[in-house]
């Protein structure tokens, strides 16, 4: 064959369709009669909806007002925001007693500040951090929010949870200053680096003890005033709810699917009649269920009040829900990774851990985090059964003697609340999975 | 069909332990009769080599002998331990047992220096460094140690075969499967994966492969078997066994794939 073309041919610049402002206009918004008629008239449906939109809720609203008919003395086209104003406190903490809401505050601030670390590069052992997020908050934010007199379990489980927020602050600035992570530090200044890891083990260990008995004595002297769980509400309580509810339903799910592919057939019937009954089931009967049956079901003499009962359902039926979600991702991944882990000497549990379930769940956060964002939006669910959340706080504005009928500004702020929240869990789902599949790919 | 077992008591040069002794075994997948009463003496430091049509049951045997699979009937001793229903003898066995498959199952989520310590750490609690030096030095024995922070998916195929096999060697095992390692690869990488096994096999590890590639196994092997159907059809010494086939199946195989 002939050749061609000796010479390399030189690189031009992209035609100016695709690299300039007016190239990008005309390409993708005027490239026939019709689409410009199609675009100039979108353009035209949106003006007219932001600017009617704007008007109602900004330039014509009423934000200061003692009453709803200050707000239509004030203008009868625009939105009474004064209403949601004035109820904040109620949409944010329920009916919780107003000099301590800085209790739920400073569990807020707690969690920020106990989660941060995960988030920062340079901290060791972000595992670890997770785990004790989830095993000992709940039990600090419970008596934190509760309060009342603590049982001789709560106090241990308090002053634990001081020990590990301890810890975990101590870690991140050890990580932070020194690069280390804080047993590495403690050991090397003790001048123990050189000593066998058993020694070294027990020595962090006999640290930990005294850490767990300085604390335990310290929390003795924490008094805390009871609130009982009817104040609770507001969007404290829907972040309660989905809060304990995101924190299980993924472990539990975990656990039920692998339950449901396990090979002993008891452990597989019962995980998948578990999983299917929750599964056909709708939440609101689940809740129902919840409040009316479990008591019957309870030992004479044990209580639960209705958040516990309503966080047991939510747990339930997420997990279930999840456990779907686990099962699909866990048979996206070759049984040649098992066989793989198997090969160089790990047991079921190895190999699950270290191998299959880490590639499994990459897959997944796309759905886990879809799960999320339904979990706390179902929560509203709750109100139904006489929980006023921050769909039931809401609702009740409009039967407020001051702000009697005023129903649409109080949804759309819910509404915007609600769409906040679940737009970042959303975003950050997105950052995740970039990030995740960047690192292995390169 | 066992008559060419006699031919077989080539007992190995190096050494007359017995490593592998398999004796009467036989499995099923359901109905399907996929392993006819195997009899099997692999000797310490002895390569062999296991060919045979597709199908004919040559990975069901290998995977049985590091008990990826089960066996039914009669027994697998492997390093003095009888497979069986106990899980810790199972833990141990695959402590001891390297394996390398065709589609090379490394773990795409680790770097390749995770993919060789994750083993020696978790299984045989090695220190961090410990685990690492040891990783390092067999990245080394198979050329490529400029790879170890880059992902499997990063590699090309030769060079993830020969991570796979730093992989299992890195457990120390006593004995290597090969599962068609080269099968997978084009052409240009086969050699590489290769030269790494004919080190290997110049170390003294007692290996058993899988493999179609002939001048290999005349190189390595102390001896060849010829697979159909489940059963153990002929054994021969390499040489013997890819010029002067004896049974008219080997034969008719050989010629096919030559
Ligand atoms: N998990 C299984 N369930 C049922 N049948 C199986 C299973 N695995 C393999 N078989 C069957 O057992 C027989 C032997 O399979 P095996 O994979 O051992 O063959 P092979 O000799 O390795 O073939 P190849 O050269 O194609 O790898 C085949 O007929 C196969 O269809
Ligand atoms: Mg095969």
């Amino acid at each position: 064959m002939a050749i061609i073309n000796a010479n390399q041919t030189p690189a031009r610049a992209a035609p100016i369709s695709e690299t300039s402002i007016l190239g990008w206009l005309h390409k993708n918004l005027f490239s026939s009669a019709f689409n410009a008629l199609l675009t100039f008239f979108m353009l035209y449906i949106i003006y007219q909806t932001v600017s009617g939109v704007l008007t109602w809720g900004l330039f014509n609203a009423t934000f200061v007002a003692e009453n709803r008919r200050e707000c239509f003395d004030n203008s009868l086209t625009g939105a009474c925001w004064a209403g949601v104003i004035d109820w904040f406190d109620n949409i944010f903490y329920g009916r919780y007693p107003r000099e301590e809401i800085w209790r739920i505050d400073f569990g807020g601030l707690l969690l920020a500040l106990w989660m941060a670390p995960m988030w920062i590069p340079r901290v060791k052992g972000k595992i670890l951090v997770g785990v004790s997020v989830v095993t000992f908050y709940p039990f600090l934010a419970g008596y934190l929010f509760s309060g009342g007199d603590k049982g001789i379990f709560m106090q241990v489980m308090v002053a634990g949870a001081i020990v590990a927020f301890a810890i975990n602050m101590a870690n991140v600035v050890t990580g932070l200053t020194k690069n280390m992570a804080l047993n590495a530090f403690l050991v090397q200044m003790l001048g123990q680096s050189k000593s066998s890891g058993k020694t070294r083990r027990n020595i962090l260990l006999l640290l930990a003890t005294v850490a767990f008995v300085v604390a335990f004595v310290w929390q003795m002297g924490w008094n805390v005033e009871g609130v009982s769980w009817t104040k609770w509400g507001g969007l404290f309580l829907t972040m309660v709810i989905s809060g304990i509810g995101i924190a299980s339903a993924l472990p539990g799910g975990i656990l039920l699917a692998l339950g449901r592919r396990s090979k002993l057939p008891i452990i597989r019937v019962l995980s998948t009649g578990f999983i299917e009954v929750f599964r056909s089931v709708p939440l609101i009967t689940v809740l129902f269920m919840a409040t009316t049956m479990f008591p019957l079901f309870m030992p004479e003499g044990v209580v639960l009040n209705k958040p516990v009962q309503v966080i047991i359902a939510v747990v339930l039926f997420n997990a279930c829900y999840m456990a779907e979600t686990v099962r699909a991702g866990l048979q996206a991944i070759p049984k040649g990774q098992a066989e793989g882990a198997h090969t160089i000497g790990l047991g079921y549990w190895g190999a699950m851990g270290l191998i299959i379930m880490p590639q499994a769940l990459k897959h997944m956060i796309p759905n886990i985090v879809g799960s999320f964002i339904g979990l706390l939006k179902d929560t509203t669910l709750v109100s139904i059964i006489g929980l006023f959340d921050l769909l039931g706080m809401l609702t009740s504005i409009s039967k407020d003697v001051p702000w009697l009928g005023l129903h649409k500004e109080p949804l759309i702020f819910g509404a915007i609340l609600f769409f906040i929240l679940c737009f970042a869990m959303s975003k950050y789902s997105r950052h995740l999975e970039v990030k995740l599949s960047s690192d292995h790919k390169g | 069909m066992n008559d060419t077992q006699t031919k077989g008591q080539l007992a190995s040069a190096r050494s007359s332990d017995v490593m592998i002794e398999i004796a009467d075994m036989n499995k099923w997948y359901d109905q399907f009769h996929v392993l006819k009463n195997i009899n099997l003496t692999v000797h310490t430091g002895e390569r062999l080599v296991i060919c045979g049509p597709s199908g004919s049951g040559k990975s069901t045997l290998i995977r049985c002998i590091n008990a990826l699979e089960e066996h039914q009937e009669g027994d697998i001793i492997v390093d003095g331990i009888r497979l069986g229903k106990n899980l810790k003898n199972l833990d141990h066995i695959r402590t001891e047992v390297g394996m390398v498959f065709q589609n090379f199952n490394l773990f795409p989520h680790l770097t390749i220096l995770e993919n060789l310590t994750m083993g020696p750490i978790w299984v045989r609690k090695k220190s961090k460094a410990d685990a690492i030096e040891t990783a390092m030095m067999y990245l080394e024995r198979v050329k490529i140690p400029e790879q170890a922070d880059k992902y499997p998916g990063q590699l090309s195929g030769g060079q993830q075969q020969r991570v796979a096999i730093a992989r299992s060697l890195c457990m120390r095992p006593k004995i290597m499967l090969f599962d068609e390692p080269t099968s997978a690869l084009d052409p240009e990488m086969i050699k590489e994966v290769l030269d790494v096994m004919v080190d290997l096999a110049d170390t003294g590890m007692t290996m058993i492969v899988v493999t179609h590639e002939m001048g290999f196994a005349k190189t390595i092997a102390d001896e060849a078997i010829f697979m159909a159907e489940g059963d153990i059809v002929e054994r021969n010494n390499p040489v013997a066994f890819f010029d002067h086939p004896e049974h008219e199946r080997t034969r008719q195989f050989l010629s096919q794939i030559l």
